[in-house]
């Protein structure tokens, strides 16, 4: 197993568009890392290129400190793993997992014993001399598992592999994919776009927009200290809800005031605002810290829009200037659409956001 | 430095490989195609002494069969377009609708277009005649009776283009046919029964939203029929001989191949092919620009 | 209950004649076909009799009785449904050859000289002779094209085979090229392809001529397969496009992933897939090169190709319909069975054609 570096990487399509903008990114030894974004990012360019299968137009790449940025794919000694998994159909199961084997001129033993390990691992010992047209999904893709963990490569690379699968296998297949990393103990740069699919499966998260590092963290890091409202919005189900309020002084305690609610600050808050000079600004508060009290105790009443029961919780709608917020609130007492609903905020997850620079007021 | 510089030669190595795998095919053309076309057009501007001359178009015009050919080819291609448009339509509309046995059916319906010229003009031409199939076949029908023969291959001009018409028709229907075909396949079937849904019945959803669907698919069936039907010849020479029915290309033929030995021959086969692809390049681009292809963009031609 | 039945019978009836409308239709279409492989089987005399007999007759019937001059043959007349008296003569071999040649019917001298035996106990014999059913292909090969008819087919299979060589790689490269690589001129292709049609291969004929003449590839295979590849490389490209771009860019990217060369990745992998489509961009060479005959007659002299035999035998075929017929079956059975397999990529090629 290895580690990656990206150094200053660029990728320009032509002239003018540019996919990836001098990113620089280090990936440790063993670590599982995603990188996550929106479609159009940049995040699976990032992976080509370090895969070989895109030119890198400035910069370097380099697999356990060597530089690699100019090999080709087969010399550099990872394995991928296809968004639509790119199983050869004219060829079985366990010719597709033996190509590459048997391009490093193993011998035919040696190649037997791989195919046959690494299919119990994947759990698809009986599908061996089956050709992909005879294969579900779900079971495509773990050939394509199969195929990439049989060449042990130093860095495993995963371009959106489970997001053709339904939803169900979906998140059975993330489990497996994350066991299979702890048991081979692999260096792994996985992309997706789907938030909840990296916040559940990386040791650190990578989030990119227009071809940048948007933020970088363990998944806890991003979630609590989201450091733009890109980030807040874009991590979390449902994402971060955002208030616009201004600045008061009132009998100097700072207080946040919007036409709804005048929340006044504790001091550990207060004192994230000490340098931020300007008036207005936007509170990030997620669904989670905003709970459900009473009447008297309420900073805020509204009617609620649409209850969503989920089973163990329930997601309550309300509006606000114009704006849908929502609450994740306890599956009891059971809320109904037409319903007033009196909420307060748990100050300590609250993020404030420079509305121009839409950046983390308090980093 | 070593990576600089492999850098650099893989980086034009795989720029280059594009224009290398296409540079056969542009040698190829130039080679053998441009080079004939030019001499071909040259030629048809070229006396015998090899001096620029008009005289060549001068000749062909003057010909007496010349109008006749034009004229006959514009009949002949603007029925048999239609036609076979027609027969086409109809039946790429009948086996679209998948019954059992309709890939029999689409088989069998492509042996017409199967066949070579020269055994489709066998075939026809042994029909013909007096005691021909055809009237053979009439006769059982009871069309016919006993000693009654229908002479197709003496009838007026008028019948000869229809039977020309008919048989090209019947020819090349199923070429049509298969790329009607295969446009239809590829409207969504819920587009239509979405017409269906919305109240209409089988007419209207073909007029208001298969056949506009279809369009494209129609234009290039259309296009590539006209450039071939303009062409046309072989069935003709097959069935009734050089010069009894004159058409554009027939001519060429006549002038490349039948009167070799005379002075004019060469000048009057190039001059009267240089007329045929002008006209060919001609209707094609009237065509297009009535479809309105060029409107569409470039992107959407073929 | 009833009006359930009503709807079934109704249908019923509408699927009936649904099917008989269809197979009106084939009827109707394929009856020259019917007509023409009938008469490539049908004897000389029986293909000028009016009306024509629809099925090939598998025996003749022979009447023998003596004559004025000799022998009275007299045939038995499917038409008339009586015998006919078509040979009177001394000549034996006149016989043979009589019923050899204008009925299919050999019949060695030894056989005749058996059945005129019988003359002498009786008035008249009458005998039956089995029909040599391919008489009239086996008269094709022998004499169409003064006897050139297999030299012809052999110098065809030649040129479809260069044809296809040549075509395949030159347009297969091109096909690739546009299929993986966005460059400029990717519009042109498809405006060179109709343009390519727009001007009749007749018209280049005549320049080629000289042209091949100076490379003395004239009234030779290789000049033909010159010449046929400028239709069939246009064609070839267009099909091999598509199909390179029906082979999806990861399988190719996996297989360099996974250790190979750009090179060995297609090889190994798009190669492989592209093979069916390849077969039929390769029947469609064959197709058009075996029935080209225009060309084949302008650029040809003294070694005619198999299609240009049967045209001048159709031609000249006014006494010998039935055998025209026979050449032009010869020529069309490769187009039928081929285009019977490749039906499928006929129609595939045209999906996704729009002008």
């Amino acid at each position: 197993m290895a580690t990656l570096t990206m150094k200053n990487v660029t990728k320009k399509f032509g002239r003018k568009v540019i996919a990836v903008n001098n990113l620089t990114l280090e990936v440790q030894d063993r670590e599982f890392l995603v990188l996550l974004g929106p479609s159009g990012c940049g995040k699976t360019t990032a992976m080509r290129m370090v895969a070989g299968l895109e030119e890198v137009t400035e910069g370097a790449i380099l697999i356990d400190d060597v530089e690699v940025t100019y090999l080709p794919p087969r010399k550099r000694n990872v394995s991928m793993i296809f968004q639509s998994y790119a199983v050869w159909p004219h060829m079985t199961v366990y010719e597709n997992i033996a190509y590459a084997l048997k391009l490093k001129r193993m011998d035919k033993q040696t190649v037997e014993k791989i195919v046959k390990e690494v299919a119990e691992l994947t759990s698809i010992s009986e599908l061996l001399e089956r050709y992909s047209s005879q294969l579900s999904g779900g079971q495509c893709q773990r050939v394509a598992v199969a195929r990439a963990i049989a060449v042990q490569p130093k860095i495993f690379l995963m371009d959106e592999p489970l997001s053709n699968l339904d939803a169900k296998l979906r998140t059975s297949m993330r489990t497996e994919l994350k066991a299979i990393h702890t048991k081979t103990n692999a260096t792994t740069v996985f992309v997706t776009h789907d938030q909840s699919e990296a916040m559940s499966l990386a040791d650190r998260i990578i989030i990119m927009r227009d071809g940048q590092i948007m933020q970088t963290g363990t998944p806890q890091d991003v979630y609590d200290n989201s450091t733009s409202i890109f980030v807040a919005d874009f991590i979390g189900t449902p994402p971060t809800n955002f208030i616009s309020a201004d600045i008061k002084n009132i009998n100097r305690e700072i207080h946040l005031v919007n036409p709804h609610f005048d929340l006044q600050l504790v001091p550990e808050k207060a004192s994230v605002l000490k340098n931020y000079n300007k008036s207005h600004l936007i509170i990030g508060i997620r669904p989670e810290n905003i709970t459900l009290v009473d009447a008297p105790n309420a900073l805020l009443s509204a009617e609620c829009l649409v209850a969503e029961p989920q089973g163990s919780h329930q997601i309550i709608a309300i509006e606000l200037d114009d704006k849908i917020i929502k609450i994740v609130a306890p599956a009891l007492p059971k809320i109904f659409a037409g319903e007033t609903t009196h909420m307060a905020f748990k100050q300590e997850n609250l993020c404030f956001f420079d509305p121009e620079t839409t950046l983390n007021i308090g980093n | 430095m070593a990576v600089a510089s492999s850098k650099n030669i893989r980086r034009s190595w795989g720029r280059i490989i594009p224009y290398l795998l296409i540079l056969p095919v542009i040698l190829y053309y130039a080679a053998f195609w441009l080079r004939p076309v030019i001499t071909a057009v040259i030629g048809s501007f070229t006396n015998a002494s090899g001096h620029f001359t008009l005289q060549n178009f001068a000749m062909v015009i003057n010909d007496e069969n010349f109008i006749p050919a034009v004229r006959n080819t514009a009949v002949i291609v603007f029925f048999s377009v239609t036609l076979e448009f027609l027969g086409a339509l109809f039946l790429a509309l009948l086996i679209n609708r998948k019954f059992a046995g309709s890939g029999f059916f689409l088989f069998f319906a492509m042996i017409p277009m199967a066949l070579p010229a020269a055994a489709a003009g066998a075939m026809w031409l042994t029909g013909l005649t007096a005691h021909g199939w055809i009237n053979s076949l009439l006769y059982y029908l009871g069309i016919l009776a006993e000693g009654e023969k229908v002479y197709w291959l003496a009838g007026s001009e008028l019948s000869l283009l229809a039977l020309v018409i008919f048989i090209d028709a019947w020819q090349v229907i199923p070429s049509v046919m298969i790329i009607l075909l295969a446009g239809l396949q590829n409207i969504p079937k819920e587009t239509q029964e979405a017409g269906y849904v919305f109240g209409g019945n089988y007419l209207t959803v073909l007029r208001k939203i298969t056949l506009p669907l279809l369009s494209p698919t129609i234009q290039t069936a259309m296009i590539l029929r006209l450039i071939s039907a303009i062409q046309i010849w072989l069935i003709i020479v097959l069935l009734l001989g050089y010069s009894r029915m004159p058409v554009l290309l027939e001519r060429v033929v006549y002038y490349q191949k039948e009167v070799k030995g005379l002075d004019i021959s060469y000048q009057m086969a190039t001059t009267y092919t240089i007329i045929v692809a002008a006209i060919v390049s001609l209707a094609a681009l009237v065509y297009l620009q009535i479809s309105g292809a060029f409107k569409r963009g470039k992107k959407e031609v073929i | 209950m009833k009006k359930k039945r009503w709807i079934n019978i109704n249908k019923a009836a509408k699927m009936t004649s649904f099917y008989i409308f269809v197979t009106g239709i084939m009827i109707a279409m394929l009856i020259p076909i019917f007509f023409i492989v009938s008469l490539s089987f049908l004897s000389t005399r029986e293909a000028y009799r009016f009306p024509l007999p629809l099925l090939p007759a598998l025996t003749t019937k022979f009447e023998l009785t003596h004559g004025e001059r000799g022998y009275l043959i007299s045939v038995y007349d499917r038409v008339e449904n009586e015998y006919m008296s078509v040979l009177d003569t001394q000549d034996l071999e006149k016989i043979s050859q009589y019923t050899r040649y204008q009925l299919g019917t050999p019949m060695t001298i030894e056989e005749i000289e058996q059945e005129i035996v019988k003359l002498e106990t009786q008035e008249i014999v009458y005998f039956t002779h089995r029909r040599n059913l391919l008489f009239n292909y086996e008269t094709f090969f022998r004499v169409a094209g003064t006897g050139q008819a297999i030299p012809a087919l052999i110098r065809s299979l030649q040129i479809c085979a260069l044809t296809i060589v040549i075509s395949l790689s030159i347009g297969g490269m091109a096909g690739y090229a546009f299929a993986r690589y966005s460059f400029k001129g990717h519009d042109t292709l498809k405006f060179g392809v109709l343009f390519v049609r727009m001007f009749p291969g007749v018209a280049i004929a005549l320049p080629m001529v000289i042209i091949l003449a100076n490379y003395g590839f004239f009234d030779k295979p290789i000049g033909l397969s010159l010449v046929y590849s400028i239709g069939s490389i246009a064609l070839t490209v267009w099909i091999t496009a598509s199909i390179f771009m029906g082979i999806p860019v990861s399988l190719e990217e996996a297989a360099q992933v996974f250790g190979s060369t750009k090179t060995h990745a297609f090889l190994r992998i798009t190669l492989p897939l592209a093979f069916p489509g390849l077969a039929a961009a390769a029947m469609f060479t064959f197709l058009g090169a075996w029935n080209e005959t225009i060309l084949a007659i302008i650029l040809t002299q003294f070694n005619p190709t198999f299609s240009v035999v049967v045209f001048q035998t159709v031609l000249g075929s006014v006494g010998q319909v039935n055998l025209a017929a026979a050449g032009g079956m010869v020529m069309a059975l490769p187009a039928v069975v081929f285009t019977f397999f490749i039906r499928r990529y006929i129609n595939q090629m045209w999906g996704g054609v729009t002008v």
